[in-house]
């Protein structure tokens, strides 16, 4: 390894270090949400079929393990909504690294632990332990920006590029969590890094065998995989566009092939749930989310939960990815961005010493093994598909938005590496300015100095959305209060209640019927495993009857969720709160106390 | 007038310094926002001086709305169910306005009080209320309630909390906290009915220049579920009056209908409600006579 890359490969790992540190020591303020409760559930379960084939061999009976019913005993949970590479990972996680759980989550576990402790029992919360995946996948993908970055500007603009991606402060919420919106976000990356290195590098078929890998991983992790060749193939043919002009086939490329050859099967050898009946399931999996009802979602102050019908309508919701960024990116950010994309257009027609300089067309032939080698590879058609392909998906008025941001925050790396590019030529415009100034000392200090300032927005924005990022937007929309305002989404999964739970246990009624809105129970089981609920709480179930049944309550502030508000209300005969819980004076959770009640 | 050729040279360098300035208002607001909120102190001191100068037949509003749980928190021992689900905020002749990074809540009137508590403005604002003279959903059970059609009328009968109809077990008419356009609001449940008309009348009514009718589509869910508009038909003997018709995209917006010839007099109030599509809407309406 020569000098530069290691330099390279120590930066990364660094910005890898710094980005774990930064959300281990963040990630214990974040409740865990409803979906992230099941897969926490979900991934102990896959555990349990590891567990058992382990006995199983020990036995000399392992086919036991994949018969139907073996598989079907631990691999049905979570099944047919989501393919298992990260659960899977968080379940060994927790199995490894978990310490002594709190004696009120005894009997809570999907399948009953065998030891008290894990391996290597490093976290005091299990819910820590289920998270480092996802964690480790975050500093990944700080890596490789890095890396991505580094293949269009200088190291410094690239270490930028790096902090700019992972300080986005609805990105920075999804981080942590066991979910796959921050995993397929770092697979976006790799699989775009690797096939990007397939159209000229010096070995190509490795990065094209590697592209085909990593696409299997991350049809593994989630299902916005699907998109990923579109969003590479459409950028390829505008590479190769004037073969299409002239009537000429393009070659076929080996990155794709190897997505298509190796791609399916590593998808199907991963998911044991899917070998008893691999069409079937298969097809029961594409249908799930091809399928996927329409939740509740605020945009603009108006409730989504339908494809909207009328014109005016579905125009609104077509601006929701575009709008959403704009609203949620650190402004300077998406200023950089757009400086970065104004300067990667002009470059065609200038060339700009401050850029990476190869992308020109390189001596010889292009084939399927180096297809990018006698053309230019168009770095802003790049990013243009792989930011706008993901948000145009979602622009599509009949695709559900539930999700907000995290449906296509595969963009927001690609937004940063362009950002990357704005920062150098912020800093070139500074070390101009600086020189006909006669202020020659200033000139090497622009590329830290621009650097440093253009991150400082972004990371002092992240560091105030913490622990309730869903509910931050930012300056164009006025912060929390804006956003609020506005008619944005607060928080989805009530996961916010986390930072009340203390006054949840004080204040219980001695009869335990408490109602726990849309925290669910394995959300509440991983917080009393986690030591942050006491047990003996109770929990009345959901739906407005539960309310009736109640003497303690909460609400989760989201739209659709005010007519539970009226049902407290009428059952508790009073329309006020005996605790709220704000984020810069706005409620995200309400509770509400029956008068008189134990 | 400016020269093109500066233009084009300073230009990059102005647009590059105005990256980094906006980058540094963008850190400084990123730190001072957070104190820009009203702190629980802030509240308290305002709910004292309401609590101080509140009159039975006060308003207490929060702008912005979403701040609405919060007032309530503080003030909820003033601010009663009816209140916080009225109708609108006419029969109200002193409001008094919590607010926040300059937001109001457009109440009309004078301006009485204006006091800053930290970040939190306390402001009441007078004027003169509208006078009820009849509250159709207080007074529900001076209403006769029949499903029309040209089969004929049947009679639904008064029970304990409701109207219930006959040959229909799910199909009444009752008082209730409703929800909509994602509001609470005390109002008449009154679901319409495939091929027939559901109506309410009310015999003797006291009116006055104007008849103020509220009207929704009910639960969240079921505007999911449901596509069909609803109509409310105000008849006033025997003459119409007003009409209003509600769906799924619907706000809450309640409209004033002219009564001014009946005035003074004692009249037949008629609500009739109909639909095409009546399947999972949950209709509901608020009314009253208004001097």
């Amino acid at each position: 390894m020569n000098a530069t890359r290691l330099h390279k490969w120590t930066l990364a790992l660094c910005l890898a270090l710094l980005t774990v540190t930064w959300l281990l020591g963040t990630e214990g303020k974040q409740g865990v949400g409803r979906d992230e409760a099941q897969y926490m559930r979900a991934g102990e379960h896959y555990w349990g079929w590891f567990a058992e084939l382990s006995d199983n061999i020990k036995a000399k009976r392992p086919g036991n393990s994949f018969t139907p019913g073996g598989i079907d005993r631990y691999w049905t949970d979570n099944a047919p909504d989501h393919p298992v590479i990260m659960k899977v990972l968080y379940g060994v996680s927790w199995r490894l690294f978990h310490a002594a759980e709190a004696p009120a989550g005894a009997g809570l576990h999907p399948v009953a632990p065998t030891q008290k402790q894990g391996t290597f029992p490093i976290f005091e919360r299990p819910s820590t332990a289920f998270r480092l995946p996802a964690i480790l996948f975050a500093g990944a993908l700080a890596a490789l920006v890095f890396f991505f970055a580094c293949e269009f500007v200088p190291v410094w603009a690239a270490i930028g590029a790096s902090i700019l991606c992972i300080a986005q402060p609805h990105y920075f919420f999804h981080a942590p969590i066991a979910c796959f919106d921050a995993p397929i976000t770092t697979m976006a990356v790799a699989v775009g890094f690797a096939y990007w290195r397939s159209l000229r590098a010096s070995h190509p078929w490795r990065w094209a065998c590697a592209a085909g890998v990593l696409f299997g991983l991350a049809m593994g992790i989630k299902h916005n995989a699907w998109l990923m060749p579109i969003f590479l193939v459409m950028h390829y043919l505008w590479m190769r566009r004037h073969d299409l002009f002239r009537f000429r086939l393009p070659p076929v490329p080996l990155v794709f092939l190897a997505m298509l050859l190796l791609g399916p099967p590593i998808f199907f050898a991963h998911w044991p749930w899917l070998w008893p009946s691999p069409v079937e399931r298969a097809r029961t999996y594409v249908l799930r989310h091809l399928q996927h009802e329409h939740y509740n979602f605020e945009y603009l102050g108006k409730n989504w939960n339908n494809p909207p019908t009328d014109t005016d309508l579905k125009l609104l919701r077509a601006s929701f990815p575009f709008v959403s960024t704009a609203l949620t990116l650190p402004v300077t950010t998406m200023a950089l961005a757009a400086l970065g994309a104004a300067a990667l257009l002009r470059r065609r027609k200038q060339e700009d010493g401050a850029f990476a300089t190869e992308d020109v067309p390189m001596p010889g032939r292009s084939s399927w093994l180096r297809p990018g080698q006698d053309v230019t590879r168009a770095h802003a058609g790049f990013f243009l598909f792989q930011i706008i392909g993901p948000m145009c998906v979602l622009a599509v008025p009949a695709s559900p938005i539930f999700g907000g941001v995290k449906h296509y925050m595969t963009a927001y790396p690609f937004i940063a590496i362009l950002a990357s590019v704005g920062l150098v030529w912020v800093a070139a415009r500074v070390a101009l300015v600086a020189r006909a100034n006669r202020l020659p000392k200033l000139v090497p200090l622009a590329p830290a100095g621009v650097v440093l300032l253009g991150c400082l927005p972004a990371l002092a924005e992240t560091q105030r959305s913490l622990p309730d990022g869903l509910s931050h937007y930012n300056w164009l929309a006025g912060g929390f209060a804006g956003g609020a305002s506005v008619g944005m989404n607060r928080q989805f999964w009530g996961y916010s209640v986390l930072p009340m739970l203390d006054w949840m246990n004080a204040n219980a009624p001695a009869n335990s019927n408490t109602y726990w809105h849309d925290v669910l129970g394995d959300s509440l089981n991983m917080y009393m495993r986690d030591g942050r609920l006491r047990s003996g709480m109770g929990n009345t179930g959901v739906g407005e009857d539960a309310i009736r049944r109640s003497d303690l309550g909460i609400i989760i502030h989201e739209r659709h969720m005010n007519l539970y508000e009226g049902v407290f209300w009428e059952s508790y005969g009073t329309a006020q709160p005996v605790f709220v819980r704000t984020r810069e004076g706005v409620p995200s959770v309400t509770a509400y106390r029956r008068p008189g009640a134990p | 007038m400016l020269d093109r050729n500066a233009l084009k040279k300073h230009l990059p360098g102005v647009v590059a310094a105005a990256v980094l300035v906006l980058a540094l208002l963008e850190t400084a607001q990123a730190l001072v926002s957070p104190f820009r909120a009203p702190s629980d102190n802030d509240w308290q001191r305002a709910a004292a001086a309401v609590r101080g100068g509140f009159k039975t037949g006060d308003l207490i509003v929060a702008a912005p709305a979403w701040a609405d749980p919060v007032m309530r928190r503080h003030l909820g021992s003033l601010v009663t169910v009816a209140m916080a689900a009225r109708l609108d905020d006419a029969a109200y002749g002193r409001v008094w306005e919590l607010s926040q990074k300059g937001a109001g809540t457009q109440t009309r009137g004078q301006e009485t009080f204006r006091k800053r508590f930290g970040n939190l403005t306390l402001r009441r604002i007078e004027r003169t209320p509208a006078e009820i003279k009849f509250d159709f959903v207080q007074l529900w059970q001076q209403a006769r309630v029949t499903r029309e059609s040209a089969a004929g009328s049947v009679q639904c009968a008064l029970a304990a909390d409701r109207f219930a109809c006959p040959d229909s077990g799910a199909h009444f008419v009752k008082p209730a906290l409703l929800e909509f356009d994602f509001g609470m609001r005390m109002a008449l449940f009154a679901p319409p009915v495939r091929g027939a008309a559901v109506v309410l009348q009310y015999d003797d009514v006291p009116l006055g220049r104007t008849l103020t009718v509220g009207a929704g589509l009910h639960h969240v869910w079921l505007r999911k579920a449901g596509q069909g508009d609803v109509t409310i038909e105000v008849l006033v003997a025997g003459q119409r009056v007003g009409r209003l018709t509600v769906n799924n995209r619907s706000a809450w917006q309640p409209k004033n209908f002219d009564t001014g010839a009946f005035a003074g007099q004692q009249q037949i109030v008629r609500f009739v409600i109909t639909s095409s599509d009546p399947s999972s809407r949950h209709f509901g309406f608020a009314a009253e006579a208004r001097q």
